[in-house]
Parts: structure tokens; C-alpha cells; sequence
């Protein structure tokens, strides 16, 4: 499938949060209330359109746990945007949101997007944690915050399409160094500038290749 | 970290010795360097330099390809083509060798295609790896330095084939894999200590990306068929690369030392420090502690499939659909997978329901086994309590199973609402049949859910499939509102208008939602629901019967315009409607009025309907100017012509409410006169009983006879005074004879005195007198005549007669001889006698005349045939009367036959046919007199009687011939006469005779009003009633 570009993106915080819920619900538009504990970091993709361009959103799910960071960590890098997620109805992944965040920052590109979530909005009768101390922490650490819920689905959509507006922005105003893959950014093959169009299949490219020199 | 690992289960078993030690008695002296396989094949290079080619069945083929050792080999998978690398001297010497394994030169040894060094700069370096595109079109090898060769071109050519060096990175090139995607290749190469990826699709163009900074050991990278993933092992996990870029990552713990990939699943060969703990089948080897760990993943499901260790393992091929491992002690195992039976049966022992599902699928397993899944898996969630979690399985049965399978386990007060959802979801699929829509909406009703309810109704066009009918039928207990709804939606009118009445009780708004109905269902509707509408809301129910039946139009669709055609008008039959209004007569009479007052033609039952009510209405009036104001109006109704009511319907009608403004104007109308006058006397009023006579006497003489009756027969009547004006006119009119108007008299019951009756009596005596006088004149001048014509007869017979005529009686010239002369006083010329006579004998002059004479004779003769000719004749007569009449004037009837009264009475109820002669009967039979009063009033007052009890006599015909009758029988005696008084008076004229017959009263049928006497026996005939028998066959007169 042809895109203009393809956003890299990582989704942390602790384990049972809904991590994996939520990417599932994104590219699937399903719910799975028993999921398999990510083991590694699992992977989603899916289209979407942004101001009239096909964007290819590529999705790192991770796994919440210390044991894993090693390999998460190694994620962090490639990666144009973050969805930092807590469980709204357990305080403690709320807490955890500095360690993170601090990771994400240290590990990542510093132009990386990062979009708080406070996820199991449905959930609200188990609530610990107000919007408002979300709104908070991420007014204190400059994300962009919102309350999901990827068992009903709300703001699961924008949430990662608004991240992806934002990193389109940043593309458009030249922040992002677009040439560096390492951003979480690649163009699309029929836009990239290294990648002139020719004709003829792959194969024959090849066996062409061969024969005339 | 268990809480970590990846769910376990055992979907393989691991077989030894599949090859019965065939491939160990191989490898005495070398060891095996490098496996591969394909195109149905395996193939394995040792240290020695030989390569084996393995078939299924462990027959091998040796071949020694290199004089000191084989280091890389790829059989390609769909081409004999075997691609080698190897040194042919001690040191370092790599050629690139491409073996066709189908040819065999005559040493057993294939042939081969192609020798290339394989050398990436000026000195030679140890190869590591080898690519092959099955294209056969690109080729690589990696080298320890970390450079790589990419061969374009045939790869079986040496000549032509170009080579390529890239220097990747500073350390060995540990893994390659090319990759064709659309016109695009590219190729993984993995290093130890990083990854990258070439686009290589166009030649000199080639690109670089970097994938990974870090890489893996030889052996520990694949390229997996699953989502296009370049793989590689690391010690913490397993990562995985797109050509997008870094892919998933499966974290699995151990020192990789080989992965391979194998149908849907990666093998994993890793280190571990774990025992040998699980016995092999078969395995011969002995138990050490320094094992390998095998581990197959299925990435797709994410789960181990199989893990165990053994004996260390130094190479693995998957070839003929199975995988193989050969261990350090060349030692063959076959990886044997489970068939999806035995896994799904391993997962149902652990209620591992939804993964059996997911392998299921994944594995193509066909639909009804998979049904079977859900239901274990519903019947399981079930059984464990969790109902919901087990609708949702239940509800992927839909289709497959038997839905009352489903629907039993639920039915359960409880478990309603997941009953609900199941039958949604039933619904939602179409396979819903009608009982299942009516278990939901009783479920929605029980469960008090409206708003399902609602929706549920309300989506049916979209994606539901249910009967509306049933539906509706439901709803209606439960949740009456969305019945309605329902059957609002779906155009169910009858359910509407049904509901609304019957259970609501809103007949207005069912009246409302009618008259927004087409005609043909507004009209329908009415009359199924008109009684109640009418009985409830009788005001605005008869408004809207009126638009119905004068100008229909739906009540949304008045502006015809708009809708581009202007539709006709439409009406309903009044008719149709009335007997709504049964017992509201004001109401009818306002529709009705209405109806008349815009116009419309109404059947005459309406009409007669209006009229009922009219009365009705009128009579429950009390009397006042209200009252007077109905009269009028009903009056009025009765006169116009155009209101074709049924007259004698009104009547009846007219008479149950005692109205008799209508009731004379109808028998007026109808020329009922004896009917007024019957009802003047029954309610004594003399003078309107006089008036009436007057006023139609002279249509209808038989009044002042019936009034005669009314008079007599009740004793106090107070009509007695009126007798004597009665009588006058009874003996002027001469309506009875004098004897009749006595026998009544003396019957009667009244306390008629003489005096009323004298004067009568004295005139009728007199004019008896004057008639026996004339009589007597008129005797003696017959007999005077008959003396004369005796005479002359005498003359004729003996004595002389003198012919004295001087002239023919044909030319009237003077006689001239020859002559002729009769005895009748006529001469004639010869010869115009010749001309004018048809026989010598006779005069001509006198021939018309006695031909006429002989006839009448002779047809007197004639009588025996005729009965016979009578009747049939009779038979086919529309005119019996004057036939008989006829026959009567031959003098057919000259027998006499005796009349008793037992007969008459026979005669009588046989005779209903003949009604205009019954009277006869029936006044003769004498003691019948209250039914000879009611027939009294002519045929045709019984004609109209008749016509009103719609019996189908003729009574028409029968008046019309009766005058016809009298017309002729004037004719008849008028000849009749003429005949007999031929020689007599031969002056007598038939006017006299008429006038004759006329003044004296003879003409027998003049006496259709009177009674007990023969009406011929005044003639000179003499004879008994004639035609008292013509009617009767048992009584047949002409029998002799
Ligand atoms: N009620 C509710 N449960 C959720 C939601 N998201 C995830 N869960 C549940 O939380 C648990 C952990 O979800 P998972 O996605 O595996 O978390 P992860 O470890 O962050 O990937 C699962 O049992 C989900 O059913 C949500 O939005 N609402
Ligand atoms: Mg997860």
C-alpha cells in the first residue's frame, strides 16, 4: 500500500494499563477483554488520512514490564511518536508516569511527540486518578493529554490520529529532519527523493542488470 | 520469570531415528558442515568435501564437489539447481559451484554448471553465508571481513554474471535474505553486530539502510514467509525487521544458536543449561547435561508450540512438509506435528476455547468445526456461569446450529437479557424465523427495555429480518406504544386503526389516521371499524364518512398539485355506511342530508334509509315546529322524483310511524286509493271517506264499493250516514247490482236501517221494471220477426214468387235477356252473372252473406274436435279471455254444467294464476267474503299488492287484456246479435246493439263487480258461468 509517510510509533507505560487493548482497538476496532500479556514488543499498522495524505501509522506495543525494558528501550529510538499510558482506575501506573517519561526522553529522538493517555475511561466508578491530575502532568511535562477507553473505544482514534497530526505539523514547520529514519519518519517509496522511478519488475530489474554489463 | 514466558503447549512430537541411522553411517571420518533442502530433497555437505543428496526415503547420493571441504550449500526450493561454496585446497580458496542435480555425468556425479571464485576484494576471505533468490536471477555470499558479494544475473553462468562487492560493516556478514516485494528487492543482511537492509531492486543503484545497531551469531537469522519478518536471534529475544524498519520483537530468553523458519512457525535452537530431561522416542543416544533447547514458535498465535531440549543439534533441515534435526551425533529426528484434531483436543482439556478457535482458523479448519468450537466454548463458558461470555460464542453458532439448542439454555428467567442478545444477533443474520421474533420482543418487554425495543423496530429495514406481523402482535400486550409505532412504520393499517380502537381506545386518532389513508384502505377501514368509530365518536366519524362519500382525499395529500397528478375523485357508497349509523338516526340523517344536499346519486336503500330515520327522528319529536319542519322534509323527500326511493317500503315505513302526510301522499301516488280510503274508515272519519271517494271515484269506481263494505260491516259504524250518498252512487255508476248492494246489506253487522236504504232500493226497482219492459217490447218484435221470416219461408217453399226485378243486380242496367233470376229477387245479366258467380246455384249478391250464414253453421257442427284445439289454443293465447270469448260466441259451450260450491272452493285455490276471474269464483263461492273484500279493489289494486310482495304474476297483462276483453266481446255480441237478428232486423244496427247492451247491462263482462249471480244466465243462452271451468282441468266442460 502507497503512503506518503510512515509514522513510527511506541506505546509505553505499565504492564495491564491497556497498551495492547488500545492498539488493537486502533487496528482491528475490537476489544479482546482477555489478552495475552505482550511479551516483547508487538507490532500494528494502519492507514489513515491526514490532510488529504495517506499516512502509514506503524505501531511498537510494548511490554510493560522492568524485565523487558532492555529490549523496549532499544525501541525508543525510530520512534516519531509515543502514547504514554496509565490505568485511570490504579494510581500506581499514574506514579510511574516520571519513570517513563524520563525513559522515553533519554532514549528517544528529542523532537518525539508524546501524547499522555489515560486509559479504562469506562471504568469511571474505579476511578484514581482525576482528568485533572492528567491534565496536570501533562501540562508540567508539555504532552498533550487525553482520556480513552479502548474497551468502548472513545478517543482511542484520536488519540493516535491527533499525535500524528502533531508530528505532521512539526514535519511541515521543519522540525523533524524528515531524511533521517531514525526520526520514525520515512517517506513513501513513490515520494521518496533516493528512490527515482524506473520501470520493470524487481526480477528482471536484476537479470537486466546482469546481462548488460 | 514464568510470568513472563509464552503460553506452552505440545503440538509436536519430536520422533528419533526416522532414518535408521542412514545418515550417521555417513559421517565416520567428517563431520556435517551445512544442511539444506529443497525440490523435494535434502542436502548435506561435510568437511571432507563431499555433498550427500538425501531422497524421502534416506537413499543417498554421494558426491565429492570440493578436494578439501564444503562450507555453504542452498538446494533451491522449487529448482534442481544446488548452489555451493567450498575450497578445493587447504587454506582459504572459496569457489562458488552450481550443480544441476537432475544431470549426471557418467561418474554419478552432477553436473555442474558454473565455477566462480568467490572473492570480495584482492585477497581471499572466508565465506559465512550464501544467498539465493529462487529467481535464480541474484545471488550473495558474506564474508568474515563484512563484506558481500551480490551476483546479478544467471546464476547457472559464469560468463555474464556480475559481481558486486559492498563492504557492510567492520565484522562478519552473519545472515542474508533477499526480498521481493512487487518490482522491488531488497536484501536483509544481518551482522554480528548489526542490521541492515539493501534496496537493491535497480543495479548500480543499490541503497543502504540501517536497521538495527546491533546482530546476531551465523545461523541465527531468517527470513519468516510470515508477514515478510528478517529475523534474528539475540539473547533476550527474538527481533524482527520490516523493510520498513524495526518490526515486532518476541522475547525469548537463551543463547541462539540456529533459527529456522518451518511452515507457520520459527524454530529456535538455543543453549540451555537444563538437563536432557525429556525422553525421546527412539533415542538411542546417551542422556548428557550439554543439551540444546529446542523451541518452535507460533509468532501468528503467539504461543511455544513445542519446547524441549536434546542432545545439541548440528543442523536442521524442513523438507517432504516435515522438519528434521540431525544432532552432533548424526543423529536424524523428525519434528512431527500434531493434526489439528489431537491440538483442538489438547486445548479443550485446558478450556483453551478461544486459542482452539484462533488455531482453528489460522489452520483453515472448515466452518462446522468450527461451529462446534463455539458451542464447546459457549457451553463451557456456560457452565462456568459466564453467560455473556458465552452468548458471544453462541452467537458465532448462528447459521450452523440449531438456535433452540441455545435458546433452552437460556429461556431461564434470568438469563433474559443474554437470551436477548442472542436473538438479536439472530436477527441481525436473518435467521430469525417467526417464534424467535416473538421470544425477543417478549424478552424486550419483560426485561422493560423500551429503547431496544424501539431500536430493534426501527432498524428493521436496515438489517433486521423479522415478520412486522408477529411484531406487532407482540408489542401490543406488552408495549403498546411501539406496536404502534410498528405498524405505523410498516404501513399495517389494520393493526393501527385495531390497536388504537381495541386497546386504546383513541378512536379519534384512529379516525385521524384513516382519513391519511388511500381511499381504497380509508374505505376498507370504515366499514370494518365504522360501528365502533360511529358508536364512540359519532360527530367526528360522520364528518368524515361525508368526505368519504362525497370527495375523498387523504388528509396529507390534499394539495393534489404538488404531487403532479391530479388523482379522481373518489367516493364511497353511501350504502355501504348506513347501517353504522343504526342507532344514531340524527346522525345518519345529517350524513344523509348531507350527501343529498352535495349532489350525489344515492341508491334508493339509502333513500329508503333516510327516510326510516327522517321518521324515526320525527316521531321521537315532540309536536311543534320542529316536528312540522321533519314533516316538511320528509314530504319534500318523497316528492322529488330524482330520490328513487322503494315506495312500498316507505310505506310500511311511513305507517310504523303513524305518518300519514306520507302515507297518503304515497298511496296517492301510487294510486292506492281503496288504501286511503281504508285508512279514512278505520279512522272513522266519514267525510274524509267521502271526500276520498269522490276525489278518485272516478278512477277507482270500486271505492264507493269498498266504501259500501266499510259501512256495512261494522256494526256502529259511524259511516252509516254516508250510505245513502254511497248507494247513489253506487246505483248511478250501476258498481253493484242491486242484489249484491242487498245481500251486502243484509250480512252486514251495522244497524243499517231501511231508511238509509230506500231510496236505493225504490230507484232500482224502478229501473228493473223499466229494463223487464223494454225487454218485454223487444220479445215480442223477435217474435214478430221470426213470424215474418216463417212466412216467408212458407212463400219460399210453396208459394209463387214473382221476380219483378227489372234490373242486374251486378250492373244495374236494364235486364236484357238472357237473363238470369234467383228466388232471392235478384236477376242478372247472363253474362254478367257469368262473371260474377262463382256457382250456377247461387246469387252472387246473396253468396257473402249465407256463405257466412252456412259457416256459422257448420262451425256449430264442429264442436266435438274443438275441446282439444280449445285448450291448446288456450295454452298459448296471451289473450285466454277473448279466446274463450271467442269460442263462447260459436256456441262451443251449449252443455250444460253444473257448478257445486265444494268446487268453486277447489277452483278457488287453484285459480291464483287467473287472478282477474277469481272473483267470480269468489264472490260466487259467497261465504268468502272478507277475502273478496280485499281482492274487491280490481286486478289491478291486487297487481300492485302482488307487485309489492314481488311475486312475478302478470297482473299487467292481465288488465290491459281485460280491457282489451270487453273491447272485443263488444265486438263478439255486437256479431253475435248481428246474426241472429240478420233476417229479423236486418236494420238493427251494431250501435244499437251496443248502446243495447251498454244501457241494459247485458254485457256479461261488465260484471266484474258482481257477485253470486251468472252473469250469462240473463242471456238469451241460458247457460251456467262458462268460464268458471276454462281454468280448471279436473272440471274440463267440454268432456261430454
Ligand atoms: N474496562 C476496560 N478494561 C481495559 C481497557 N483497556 C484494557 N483493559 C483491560 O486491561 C487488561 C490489560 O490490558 P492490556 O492491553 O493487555 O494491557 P497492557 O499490558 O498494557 O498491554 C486487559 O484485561 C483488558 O481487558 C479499557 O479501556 N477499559
Ligand atoms: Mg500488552
Amino acid at each position: 500500500m502507497s503512503y506518503a509517510y510512515l509514522f513510527k510509533y511506541i506505546i509505553i507505560g505499565d504492564t495491564g494499563v491497556g497498551k495492547s487493548c488500545l492498539l488493537l482497538q486502533f487496528t482491528d476496532k475490537r476489544f479482546q477483554p482477555v489478552h495475552d500479556l505482550t511479551i516483547g514488543v508487538e507490532f500494528g499498522a494502519r492507514m489513515i488520512t491526514i490532510d488529504g495524505k495517506q499516512i502509514k501509522l506503524q505501531i511498537w506495543d510494548t511490554a510493560g514490564q522492568e524485565a523487558f525494558r532492555s529490549i523496549t528501550r532499544s525501541y525508543y529510538r525510530g520512534a516519531a511518536g509515543a502514547l504514554l499510558v496509565y490505568d485511570i482506575t490504579r494510581r500506581e501506573t499514574f506514579n510511574h508516569l516520571t519513570t517513563w517519561l524520563e525513559d522515553a526522553r533519554q532514549h528517544s529522538n528529542s523532537n518525539m511527540v508524546i501524547m499522555l493517555i489515560g486509559n479504562k475511561s469506562d471504568l469511571e466508578s474505579r476511578r484514581e486518578v482525576k482528568k485533572e491530575e492528567g491534565e496536570a502532568f501533562a501540562r508540567e511535562h508539555g504532552l498533550v493529554f487525553m482520556e480513552t477507553s479502548a474497551k468502548t473505544a472513545a478517543n482511542v482514534e484520536e488519540a493516535f490520529i491527533n499525535t500524528a497530526k502533531e508530528i505532521y505539523e512539526k514535519i511541515q514547520e521543519g522540525v523533524f529532519d524528515i531524511n533521517n529514519e531514525a526520526n520514525g519518519i520515512k517517506i513513501g517509496p513513490q515520494h521518496s527523493p533516493t528512490n527515482p522511478s524506473l520501470p520493470g519488475a524487481g526480477g528482471q530489474g536484476s537479470s537486466q542488470g546482469g546481462s548488460c554489463c | 520469570m514464568a510470568f513472563l514466558e509464552w503460553r506452552k503447549f505440545n503440538f509436536f512430537d519430536l520422533k528419533a531415528n526416522v532414518d535408521d541411522g542412514r545418515i550417521a553411517s555417513l559421517y565416520k571420518e567428517c563431520d556435517i558442515t551445512v544442511a539444506t533442502s529443497g525440490n523435494n530433497q535434502a542436502v548435506l555437505g561435510d568437511s571432507c568435501g563431499q555433498i550427500h543428496i538425501i531422497t524421502r526415503f534416506w537413499q543417498v547420493t554421494t558426491f565429492r564437489a570440493y578436494e578439501f571441504k564444503v562450507s555453504l550449500a542452498k538446494q533451491l526450493r522449487s529448482s534442481p539447481l544446488l548452489v555451493t561454496v567450498g575450497d578445493d585446497d587447504v587454506g582459504i580458496n572459496p569457489l562458488i559451484k552450481v550443480w544441476n542435480t537432475t544431470r549426471f555425468d557418467k561418474n554419478g556425479i552432477p553436473y555442474c554448471c558454473r565455477v566462480s571464485r568467490a572473492i570480495p576484494g584482492v585477497n581471499p576471505v572466508a565465506v559465512t553465508t550464501l544467498c539465493v533468490h529462487e529467481e535464480l536471477q541474484l545471488m550473495a555470499i558474506g564474508f568474515m571481513d563484512g563484506s558481500l558479494n551480490l551476483y546479478r544475473g544467471e546464476i547457472t553462468r559464469d560468463r555474464g554474471s556480475k559481481q558486486k562487492v559492498f563492504r557492510v560493516a567492520s565484522c562478519a556478514i552473519t545472515g542474508l535474505a533477499f526480498q521481493a516485494l512487487g518490482p522491488a528487492v531488497f536484501l536483509f543482511v544481518a551482522t554480528e553486530s548489526s542490521v541492515y537492509m539493501y534496496n537493491i531492486t535497480h543495479k548500480d543503484k543499490e541503497h543502504k539502510i540501517s536497521l538495527d545497531n546491533m546482530g546476531c551469531a551465523k545461523n541465527c537469522s531468517v527470513l519468516a514467509v510470515y508477514e515478510n519478518l528478517f529475523m534474528i536471534g539475540r539473547n533476550n529475544a527474538i527481533y524482527c525487521y520490516t523493510i520498513d524498519g524495526k518490526g515486532p520483537c518476541y522475547a525469548v530468553d537463551g543463547e541462539k544458536v540456529l533459527l529456522e523458519w518451518f511452515r507457520n512457525y520459527l524454530v529456535i535452537v538455543s543453549t540451555t543449561n537444563r538437563p536432557i530431561t525429556q525422553a525421546v522416542a527412539g533415542s538411542s543416544s546417551q542422556p548428557t547435561s550439554q543439551g540444546h533447547l529446542i523451541t518452535v514458535l507460533d509468532i501468528h498465535n503467539k504461543f511455544i508450540v513445542f519446547s524441549s531440549v536434546m542432545e545439541k543439534v548440528r543442523t536442521v533441515f524442513s523438507e517432504w512438509g516435515s522438519f528434521y534435526i540431525i544432532d552432533y551425533n548424526n543423529n536424524v529426528y523428525h519434528l512431527d506435528e500434531k493434526d489439528l484434531q489431537s491440538k483442538l483436543a489438547l486445548l479443550f482439556k485446558k478450556n483453551l476455547y478461544d486459542l482452539a478457535i484462533r488455531i482453528a482458523k489460522s489452520q483453515q479448519y472448515d466452518s462446522y468445526g468450527l461451529v462446534d468450537i463455539y458451542r464447546q466454548y459457549g457451553d463451557h463458558l456456560y457452565a462456568k456461569g459466564g453467560y455473556e461470555a458465552a452468548i458471544e460464542q453462541y452467537i458465532k453458532t448462528i447459521g450452523r446450529l440449531e438456535p433452540s439448542y441455545v435458546i433452552r439454555k437460556f429461556l431461564d428467567s434470568q438469563h433474559i437479557e443474554y437470551l436477548t442478545t442472542y436473538l438479536q444477533a439472530l436477527h441481525k443474520q436473518g435467521q430469525a424465523p417467526e417464534d424467535h421474533t416473538t421470544l425477543l420482543l417478549n424478552c424486550y418487554t419483560k426485561l422493560n427495555n423500551t429503547d431496544s425495543l424501539k431500536e430493534f423496530i426501527l432498524t428493521k429495514d436496515n438489517d433486521l429480518d423479522f415478520d412486522v406481523e408477529i411484531a406487532i402482535k407482540v408489542c401490543r400486550y406488552g408495549s403498546p406504544e411501539e406496536a404502534l409505532m410498528l405498524a405505523k412504520k410498516h404501513a399495517k393499517h389494520d393493526w393501527y386503526i385495531k390497536i388504537q380502537i381495541e386497546d386504546h381506545e383513541k378512536y379519534i386518532e384512529a379516525l385521524q389516521y384513516i382519513s391519511r389513508l388511500d381511499f381504497q384502505n380509508a374505505e376498507n377501514f370504515m366499514k370494518k371499524y365504522g360501528n365502533i368509530l360511529i358508536e364512540k365518536e359519532p360527530h367526528e366519524s360522520t364528518q368524515f364518512l361525508k368526505r368519504l362519500c362525497t370527495n375523498y382525499r387523504p388528509v396529507d395529500k390534499t394539495d393534489g398539485i404538488l404531487n403532479g397528478i391530479t388523482e379522481l375523485n373518489q367516493n364511497a357508497d353511501a350504502e355501504d355506511y348506513i347501517h353504522l349509523f343504526l342507532n344514531n338516526s340524527e346522525r345518519l340523517v345529517e350524513f344523509l342530508e348531507y350527501l343529498i344536499s352535495e349532489g350525489c346519486v344515492l341508491s334508493s336503500p339509502v333513500y329508503d334509509t333516510l327516510i326510516e330515520h327522517y321518521l324515526h327522528v320525527w316521531s321521537a319529536l315532540e309536536a311543534g315546529p320542529e316536528k312540522a319542519k321533519y314533516t316538511q322534509k320528509i314530504l319534500k323527500l318523497l316528492q322529488t322524483l330524482e330520490v328513487k326511493y322503494d315506495k312500498p317500503q316507505a310505506l310500511v315505513v311511513c305507517h310504523m310511524h303513524g305518518f300519514s302526510e306520507g302515507i297518503f301522499y304515497l298511496y296517492e301516488e301510487q294510486k292506492l286509493y281503496p288504501q286511503i280510503l281504508r285508512y279514512h274508515v278505520s279512522k272513522g272519519d266519514e267525510s274524509a271517506v267521502l271526500a276520498c271517494c269522490r276525489r278518485f271515484g272516478h278512477q277507482e269506481p270500486s271505492l264507493w264499493v269498498q266504501a259500501l263494505w266499510s259501512c256495512v260491516r261494522e256494526s256502529n259504524s259511524p259511516l252509516i250516514d254516508i250510505l245513502p250518498e254511497i248507494l247513489t252512487v253506487i246505483a248511478k255508476e250501476r258498481l253493484l247490482s242491486p242484489q249484491q248492494v242487498i245481500e251486502a246489506i243484509g250480512i252486514a253487522k251495522s244497524d243499517v236501517t231501511l231508511g238509509h236504504i230506500r231510496s236505493y232500493i225504490t230507484n232500482e226497482l224502478q229501473k228493473e221494471h223499466d229494463i223487464i219492459e223494454n225487454n218485454t217490447e223487444l220479445i215480442d218484435k223477435y217474435q214478430t220477426d221470426i213470424e215474418k221470416l216463417k212466412q216467408q219461408v212458407e212463400t219460399l217453399k210453396n208459394g209463387v214468387v214473382v221476380i219483378q226485378g227489372s234490373r242486374c243486380a251486378a250492373c244495374h242496367h236494364q235486364l236484357e235477356l238472357p237473363s238470369l233470376h234467383f228466388l232471392c229477387q235478384h236477376s242478372f245479366h247472363h253474362h254478367c252473372f257469368q262473371s260474377f258467380a262463382e256457382n250456377e246455384n247461387e246469387c252472387p249478391a246473396c253468396l257473402p252473406e249465407n256463405k257466412k250464414l252456412i259457416e256459422l253453421l257448420k262451425s256449430r257442427e264442429y264442436n266435438k274436435d274443438l275441446h282439444e284445439t280449445f285448450h291448446s289454443q288456450l295454452e298459448k293465447a296471451s289473450d285466454g279471455f277473448s279466446l274463450a270469448a271467442e269460442y263462447f260466441g260459436r256456441s262451443v259451450f251449449n252443455k250444460i254444467t253444473v257448478i257445486t260450491d265444494d268446487e268453486t272452493e277447489k277452483i278457488l285455490s287453484r285459480a291464483k294464476k287467473y287472478d282477474g276471474y277469481n272473483q267470480y269464483n269468489v264472490l260466487k263461492a259467497g261465504n268468502r267474503i272478507e277475502e273478496s273484500a280485499k281482492s274487491n279493489y280490481g286486478p289491478s289494486a291486487e297487481a300492485r299488492i302482488r307487485l309489492s310482495e314481488n311475486i312475478r304474476n302478470t297482473p299487467k297483462i292481465i288488465s290491459t287484456s281485460e280491457g282489451k276483453m270487453r273491447l272485443q266481446e263488444h265486438q263478439y255480441s255486437q256479431s253475435l246479435e248481428a246474426n241472429i237478428t240478420k233476417y229479423g232486423t236486418r236494420g238493427s244496427s251494431s250501435k244499437k246493439s251496443e248502446s243495447d247492451s251498454q244501457v241494459i247491462g247485458k254485457n256479461p263482462f261488465e260484471d266484474d263487480y258482481d257477485d253470486s249471480k251468472n252473469p250469462f244466465t240473463d242471456d238469451e243462452f241460458d247457460e251456467t258461468n262458462p268460464f268458471s271451468d276454462q281454468y280448471d282441468k279436473n272440471l274440463n266442460p267440454f268432456e261430454p
